[in-house]
């Protein structure tokens, strides 16, 4: 044994002997990691088995109309077509929907977008399918459009849904803002707005279904099996039993795979596995998906903020207008999100915000990492930069003056716990940027090359919220040999969340990582555990895990300490040693109990359900505690722009988030890095682009999202602990809040090195230019 | 669809195959020799998730034909995989965290591996510069950029 190695063990022993956190905190090797770098085949298109044929959906070529005639003979006469599958072809209902049920999987008649899908051809191979689609004609009588969600709520409007334009509304109502205003010494009101992003999984959505059984079995790239699995038995008729779905190895998700699409794909390939006894893959290309699939909500959001004097927020009335597309999708809780983050992470005392869930006949909008938070966030993050412009106050001051702290309150009157984090990531990138210093430089530039610095602050409510049981079930299972596997309905899509879940398992037992294995999320074998969305796994599903492993080391502790012949409450385990801790020399391989257990015939699976307390919360006045805990962060940016051209970079970047205990720091810098990134591009070039209903540019080389030349060539990121009082070991969430500040941060950082307010995103440099354009001519020289 | 007869060298080994005239590189190395590492993303050559190295240039196997690639050797990860400098990437890969969903992976380890052999100790600018055409949408790049540093420096060349 090496001295490194048996160095560890010690520290472990040692740590064990005393009872501290096995694991936890530890840079481990995730369970999945060499899967990937071996490039294995695991991944649904890798798994297609022998006859696959292939479908191919096609969709809407009108953004509002009524389908009169479908003519499919030139598409089923094409050389290798199986046939064309249409709404006729489904024996169940034909329903694709999350939770309005206001979505058909083949829009029929009506068609209110050109992301509807019709139909799908199969056959033999996908180029075939392909060109098959390219020979159906449709012909639609057109119906009046609406794109504008503003316009969409005018009385008179076009109703694209019966019950009408307004799928969702919400409120807080919060002290009295009238009062508030009147006290106010300046008002600022302000109208923001967002754009269209798509969340590029560079996998997009895929399903395999191969008919077994009386029934089908589904694999898929997706976020949530067993809704997946619903979906598909309503469409086949089928009892959900019938219908075994398997999450494949996932290539990115970000949200749209938690929403409707997952379940198009999946569906459409059981239909047709069942209808042509085939195994059937159905596959969205990169444009497919860029039409077909949800994107990021635009929002309009106005804002009138009231300040006194010397800093202090009084008041703020919202309105806040969602554009769900077509279909309301996961958006009914996107709004709600975005409503309970409307001040953000600041405390104002009269508050009072109104929101709207639209439908217009855009392509539909949904589930996406940050889940309203980002735009929320943009609007208030940049009003709060606009006020302290008008106060002549600097931005830093003005937002330490109103955070969230300790005893104060959201919007919602929650009162923050001592698991509020937030001045301490304050903390830490003020001084990393060395923000007072710079900003004070940067004042009054007047060169051509100007350079500015832009903060923004975050508070993102970690679990579901108030309208959905936030719960989760963790199988854990030792084999004869001593490894142990991990099942779960969560998932794992990139972000290491399970395999975080699996070292809250590892660190409970004593066992290390490398003996651990996780099972593919199989609705046939694990429990349903709601979506896994959220950013929720580590911290429902590591205490679903904790429980498991607790309930399994109730089993093998006494039997170790019969075989040490020693007390059970001396008995530890590390490294996969359990030993005598009064007598560290006297230890029995973890294995070697294991085998004693199964000698014995005790059984040692164990599952461990664990589901959030729910939390006190009145949906009238948009009032209580919509989350249990909260993840918080700060962001600084530092861009320079060409004043000339308008052009900018972001030269660093400076971000810290609250993460309450970071299970693994890797992985938790993994998230920053990669989610800040992320929201760089949402804040600086990606926008997916609708002209009259049309998607204009679902293609990578026309959407833009950033390749390793964009990124800052600075970027500093630190983890702050304040353990919160959901997660294990006081773990909060991270996957999703690091993509919310960038849009702020660098709006405000362009504003404050230009003068120039871009108040719609993304923040392009032609727009720099131009503001900065209608600046000189505003105040010529 | 007309077909072609066709040998590629993929990995060292010759194979003889029949090949549609509009079929790519992707597909038969995926759909008839099963190498499956390298991945579609985009199928327009914008992500770069199916990088493959054909005659010692790194490029992208969905804008080949198969048909252009007769008589060339074509290398992908699953013919690196017991090579020093590959195992050492994946190694620093690994220990790195660079890879999350995985699905770019392969072709970031063959731009990386690539890369050291034009240049055993790449700047951070190099090594941006070398992965530039291949998409990550989860690690915002950090990870794999340190990775590719460290994968170089590790037992030199």
């Amino acid at each position: 044994m090496s001295e490194q190695v048996s160095q560890l063990l010690n520290s472990l022993r040692a740590k064990a002997e005393r009872g501290e956190l096995l694991y936890i905190g530890e840079n481990v090797v995730r369970v999945d990691s060499l899967e990937k770098v071996l490039g294995s085949p695991v991944y649904t298109a890798d798994l297609l088995p022998k006859g696959t044929v292939y479908a191919k959906l096609f969709h809407s070529s009108v953004p509002h109309g009524v389908v009169k005639r479908m003519e499919l003979g030139a598409a089923r006469s094409h050389p290798g077509v199986l046939g064309v599958l249409t709404s006729t072809d489904i024996p169940g209902l034909n329903e694709s929907s999350a939770v309005l049920l206001d979505r058909q999987l083949f829009a029929d008649p009506v068609v209110r977008s050109t992301g509807d899908i019709l139909g799908a051809v199969v056959a033999e191979t996908s180029p075939a399918a392909a060109d098959a689609t390219a020979r159906i004609k449709v012909e639609y009588e057109k119906l009046p459009t609406i794109f504008d969600p503003l316009e969409a709520l005018e009385p008179d409007a076009v109703k694209i849904h019966q019950k009408g334009n307004v799928a969702r509304q919400m409120k807080i109502r919060k002290g009295n803002v009238e009062e508030g205003f009147a006290k106010s010494d300046v008002i600022i009101e302000k109208t923001y707005r967002t754009q269209f992003q798509d969340a590029v999984p560079l996998e997009p959505e895929v399903g395999l279904a191969i008919p077994e059984d009386g029934g089908v079995r589904v694999i898929g790239s997706m976020q949530s099996p067993h809704n997946t699995q619903a979906a598909v038995a309503k469409v086949l008729k089928l009892s959900p039993e019938k219908v075994r779905v398997i999450q494949a190895v996932t290539g990115g998700a970000f949200g749209p795979k938690s929403d409707e699409t997952p379940y198009d794909v999946c569906s459409t390939a059981a239909l047709a596995a069942v209808k042509f006894r085939r195994p059937v893959y159905c596959a969205m290309d990169r444009e497919d998906s860029m039409v077909m699939h949800t994107k990021r909500h635009p929002f309009v959001i106005s804002h009138k903020t009231g300040v006194r004097r010397d800093g202090t927020l009084l008041a703020d009335e919202s309105k806040i207008i969602g554009d769900t597309g077509a279909y309301a999708s996961l958006g009914v809780f996107v709004i709600a999100r975005a409503t309970f983050h409307t001040v953000g992470a600041y405390e104002v005392p009269n508050v009072k915000a109104d929101s709207y869930l639209v439908y217009t006949n855009n392509t539909y909008t949904g589930s996406l990492r940050g889940f309203g938070g980002p735009q929320a966030i943009f609007a208030f993050e940049s009003q709060m930069e606009e006020l302290a412009r008008k106060l002549q106050m600097d931005p830093l001051e003005f937002r330490l003056r109103n955070m969230l702290v300790p005893g104060k309150k959201s919007a919602t009157s929650a009162v923050m716990d001592a698991s509020c984090g937030l001045p301490q990531c304050v903390e830490k990138v003020v001084g990393s940027s060395r923000y007072r210093e710079k900003a004070a430089r940067y004042r009054n530039q007047t060169g051509t090359v100007r350079r500015g610095l832009g903060i923004a602050l975050l508070m993102h409510g970690n679990s579901l919220g108030p309208e959905g049981n936030d719960y989760g079930a963790v199988h854990i299972e030792v084999h004869s040999d001593g490894s142990v596997s991990v099942g779960s309905g969560l998932t794992e899509y990139g972000t290491g969340a399970i395999s975080g879940v699996m070292q809250v398992a590892s660190s409970v037992l004593g066992v290390p990582l490398t003996r651990f294995k996780l099972e593919r999320p199989d609705t046939s074998k694990h429990r349903e555990s709601g979506p896994t969305v959220a950013s929720r796994v580590v911290v429902i599903g590591g205490n679903a895990s904790k429980l498991a492993a607790e309930k399994l080391k109730g089993k093998i502790v006494p039997l170790a300490a019969e075989m040490l012949r020693i007390d059970a409450k001396d008995v530890a385990i590390a490294d996969g040693i359990a030993f005598d801790r009064t007598h560290t020399s006297r230890k029995v391989e973890w294995d070697e109990v294991v085998a004693e257990a199964f000698r014995r015939g005790i059984s040692l699976k164990e599952e461990g359900f664990f589901i959030a307390p729910p939390a006190p919360w009145d949906q009238e006045v948009g009032q209580g505690t919509p989350y249990v805990q909260y993840t918080w962060g700060a962001l600084v940016v530092e861009v320079e722009v060409d004043s000339e051209t308008g052009f900018y970079k972001v030269l660093g970047a400076h971000a810290a988030y609250d993460v309450g205990k970071a299970v693994n720091p890797g992985g938790v810098l993994g998230q920053i890095y990669g989610g800040t990134v992320q929201g760089l591009g949402y804040a600086m070039m990606e926008e997916l682009l609708h002209k009259d209903g049309f998607v204009v540019n679902p293609n990578l080389g026309d959407y833009y999202i950033p390749t390793s030349m964009d990124i800052p060539a600075e970027f500093k990121a630190f983890i702050v602990e304040v353990p919160g009082p959901l997660g294990p070991f006081g773990a909060k969430i991270i996957a999703e809040p690091p993509i919310v500040l960038p849009g702020p941060a660098v709006r405000n950082a362009v504003l404050n090195a230009t003068g120039v307010s871009v108040d719609d995103l993304p923040v392009t440099s032609e727009k720099v230019l131009m503001g900065m354009r209608q600046e000189t001519a505003a105040h010529p020289h | 669809m007309s077909k072609r007869a066709i040998t590629l060298t993929v990995n060292g080994t010759d194979h003889p195959v029949q090949v549609g005239v509009t079929e790519r590189l992707i597909d038969v190395l995926r759909d008839h020799l099963d190498q499956k590492s390298a991945k579609e993303g985009c199928s327009t050559g914008d992500c770069g998730i199916c990088a493959v190295i054909v005659d010692g240039k790194l490029v992208n196997s969905c804008l080949m034909l198969a048909a252009q690639c007769d008589g060339r050797r074509v290398t992908t990860l699953e013919g690196l995989l017991e090579d020093p400098i590959m195992k050492r990437m994946q190694g620093s890969f690994i220990a790195n965290n660079a890879a999350q969903c995985g699905f770019c992976t392969p072709a970031m380890l063959m731009a990386s591996w690539d890369l050291v052999r034009h240049s055993a100790q790449p700047t951070d600018e190099e090594i941006k510069v070398a992965i530039s055409g291949i998409l990550c949408r989860c690690t915002g790049y950090y990870q794999i950029i340190d990775s590719v540093r460290e994968g170089c420096k590790r037992g030199g060349r």
